[in-house]
């Protein structure tokens, strides 16, 4: 994937940086607000990271919304030190597609930027297939190989998701967001013992493990 | 400040003397016109009785008469004179008719010539049978003294008010000005921050002891706040201290014992492990004070609280299972609120989180339910059969980082009850804590003003 990054924390940036290239995407990076708006106009980038608080009291939401209204459709992810629902909500208006609040963990960002810059479906598929895997949207049926599986509606939801996330780490904080709607941490491994009771449904012997756990950062649904 | 105590002084005598015009005009107008009535009254008494005699004896009765009369008056007094029909003068103490007088009878006031200088005087012309012509009058300048000490009683009085006024708003400036400079004195020590600075009240102007009272009671309010945030202040910095020690710790024998790599590799988790704890702490006293703010009602949706709450329990269903705990959802539905449905969802996951945390492992059970009460508010409830909270220690689990015995050995940084206790103002609602013989049960209520009239759409 070749990204933009646009902030102006250097040390931020650097460990950016490496940690994206390192994962075998390009990456380009801008230290201000106008470098940003110009680079980002002028290259074709998969997704942008676009820092909220730039040099010279430049908010990165006029950035977005001067692409927006340039029909610009990039993918962005906002990274910003306010974390109040205000401004989640204010960043999301402006035109950014995810927002993620620093600190945070590279994982995160990592796998938040996979989700925004892989998002190949379309939203109107009827069937989704992961290995032997096979989920049918229309009438709600999950079934591995010859094998039916009975979900519970949140189940249902939550192998949706990670389905259309195929291939991709999936952190717990977007399992949050994206099934449970629940924009704050429990604390508690509330999610991991859903994912153990899911998988315990997917899984069952002999059958190939399809979901697995990747270390400090989330999970992966994946048919290898 | 101090012109403001001039100009009040000023506007004080101003109305004073406006209030003593405002007085004295009715009193003179009735004055001058009961006295020129009763002066018509009594000429026109005299000028009937001398008619009476001319009546009676004629011309040289009342011609007598006039002469009688004239000789016992002390001159100018009275003025009478009788003419006949041609004019000619035949009684009286004037030698002919005061030229400005009409012809006519009536009652005039004409200046007549008394000891060679011309006098404003009061008459009554009567014209007598027989084309005889009579004037009796009064001279006006008897009355110029009394007038005279009218207007001087009316100076007097006036001079008096001036004086009564000058000092009473001398008074009340020093009054005001000494009231003020205390209030200015406090605010100056409170500023430098003597908190417990206090106004003087009592002795005072009941209207300025009252807002000395208000303000007074401000104070404590404020002083009060600024403890609790020094106290929280203090917290904070005590309980981010310990993972910070342990993160120090950790980094600095890192660098002191260079482990092999795979132990090295431990040892940075771990210590990043301890900054997300910090961050965690962070993450839940920035919510604490969004709450606060009452920014989040401007967001407040139409919500089903019944929905938020089986929701809060199928999701932690499965935690609880894994812990050999019963949790179960019994309450009404649907139960439409006005709220902020995340918020709702994290206070009623904060009270979950920690009933599973200290319901007993194995033969555990929550209960988790919600209700309308009878005045129309809304209660949800959260039941475990776990240690519960001593009575002694009820009032303040819901402080920040207040940690009772009983949890002090479990994770967790004590903000959770914090930030339920918070949804719940925010909610015009509150938050109690019962015993649940054995466990603790806990009621959220949300203000009755919250609840939405009509069902989410």
């Amino acid at each position: 994937m070749k990204v933009l990054l646009v902030e102006d924390n250097e040390r931020v940036a650097r460990f950016v940086i490496r940690g994206l290239r390192e994962s075998g995407h390009t990456v380009d990076h801008a230290e201000n607000g106008r470098d940003g708006m110009f680079l980002a106009a002028s290259e074709p980038y998969d997704v942008i990271v676009m820092d909220r608080l730039l040099p010279g009291q430049v908010d990165g939401l006029s950035i977005i919304e001067a692409l927006r209204k340039a029909g610009n459709r990039v993918p962005i992810l906002i990274l910003s030190a306010l974390s109040d629902v205000n401004e989640r909500i204010r960043g999301l208006r402006a035109g950014g597609d995810d927002y993620l609040t620093k600190p945070f963990s590279f994982g995160e960002l990592l796998a938040r930027l996979d989700a925004l810059g892989r998002r190949t479906w379309t939203g109107r598929e009827t069937i989704l297939e992961v290995g032997d895997l096979r989920m049918d949207l229309l009438s709600r049926k999950v079934s591995r190989g010859s094998r039916a599986i009975p979900l519970q509606p949140r189940e249902f939801k939550l192998l949706e998701y990670l389905m259309r996330h195929a291939e991709q780490v999936v952190t717990r904080t977007m399992l949050l967001e994206n099934v449970w709607e629940y924009n704050f941490d429990p604390q508690t491994n509330v999610v991991d013992v859903h994912i153990s009771k899911l998988r315990g449904k997917l899984e069952q012997a002999p059958e190939k493990p399809l979901l697995k756990t990747v270390r400090n950062a989330g999970y992966m649904l994946t048919a290898d | 400040m101090r012109a403001s105590a001039v100009s009040l002084a000023v506007g004080y005598v101003l109305f004073g003397v406006a209030a003593l015009v405002a007085f004295a005009a009715p009193l003179w107008y009735a004055w001058q016109v009961s006295v020129s009535d009763y002066r018509t009254a009594i000429l026109q008494e005299d000028s009937d009785r001398l008619t009476e005699v001319f009546n009676r004896g004629g011309v040289t009765r009342l011609v007598n008469f006039i002469d009688e009369r004239v000789g016992l008056q002390i001159a100018g007094e009275r003025i009478l004179l009788l003419t006949a029909p041609t004019g000619e003068v035949l009684a009286g103490n004037l030698d002919r008719w005061p030229a400005s007088l009409p012809q006519q009878s009536g009652v005039y006031t004409v200046p007549v010539v008394l000891d060679g200088k011309p006098t404003p005087t009061f008459v009554v012309r009567t014209a007598l049978p027989g084309g005889y012509n009579m004037l009796v009058g009064r001279d006006l300048a008897r009355y110029t003294s009394v007038e005279n000490d009218f207007w001087l009683g009316l100076t007097a009085a006036v001079a008096i008010l001036l004086v009564v006024a000058v000092l009473g708003a001398v008074l009340i400036r020093r009054e005001v000005l000494a009231r003020i400079h205390g209030i200015q004195q406090t605010a100056s020590a409170i500023m430098q921050g003597e908190l417990s600075h206090r106004l003087r009240s009592g002795g005072g102007p009941q209207e300025l002891d009252a807002l000395s009272q208000t303000i007074n009671r401000m104070l404590d309010q404020i002083e009060q706040l600024v403890h609790g945030i020094r106290n929280v202040s203090n917290s904070i910095a005590h309980d981010l201290r310990t993972p910070l020690a342990e993160l120090r710790s950790r980094l600095e024998e890192l660098s002191v014992t260079r482990p092999p790599p795979a132990e090295t590799q431990t040892e940075i988790e771990g210590a990043v492990a301890d900054v997300d704890r910090v961050i965690g702490i962070f993450n839940a006293l920035l919510r604490l004070a969004e709450i606060d703010t009452g920014l989040r009602r401007a967001g407040f949706v139409a919500v089903d609280l019944a929905e938020v709450a089986a929701e809060a329990v199928e999701f932690w269903l499965p935690a609880a299972e894994v812990k050999g705990v019963a949790l179960a959802w019994d309450g009404q539905a649907p139960l439409p609120v006005s709220g902020d449905p995340l918020l709702l969802a994290q206070a009623l996951s904060n009270l979950i989180d920690n009933a599973v945390k200290y319901a007993p492992a194995g033969r555990g059970s929550i209960v988790v339910g919600a209700r309308r009460l009878d005045n129309g508010g809304v209660e949800l409830s959260v039941a475990d059969n776990g240690p519960g909270i001593p009575d002694a220690e009820k009032p303040r689990a819901p402080e920040r980082f207040f940690r009772g015995d009983a949890s002090r050995a479990s994770p967790g940084v004590g903000l959770g009850l914090s930030i339920v206790e918070a949804v719940a103002r925010l909610h015009g609602g509150s938050l109690r804590l019962e015993d649940n013989h054995p466990g603790l049960r806990v009621h959220l209520r949300l203000g009755t003003e919250i609840v939405a009239l009509s069902a989410p759409g």
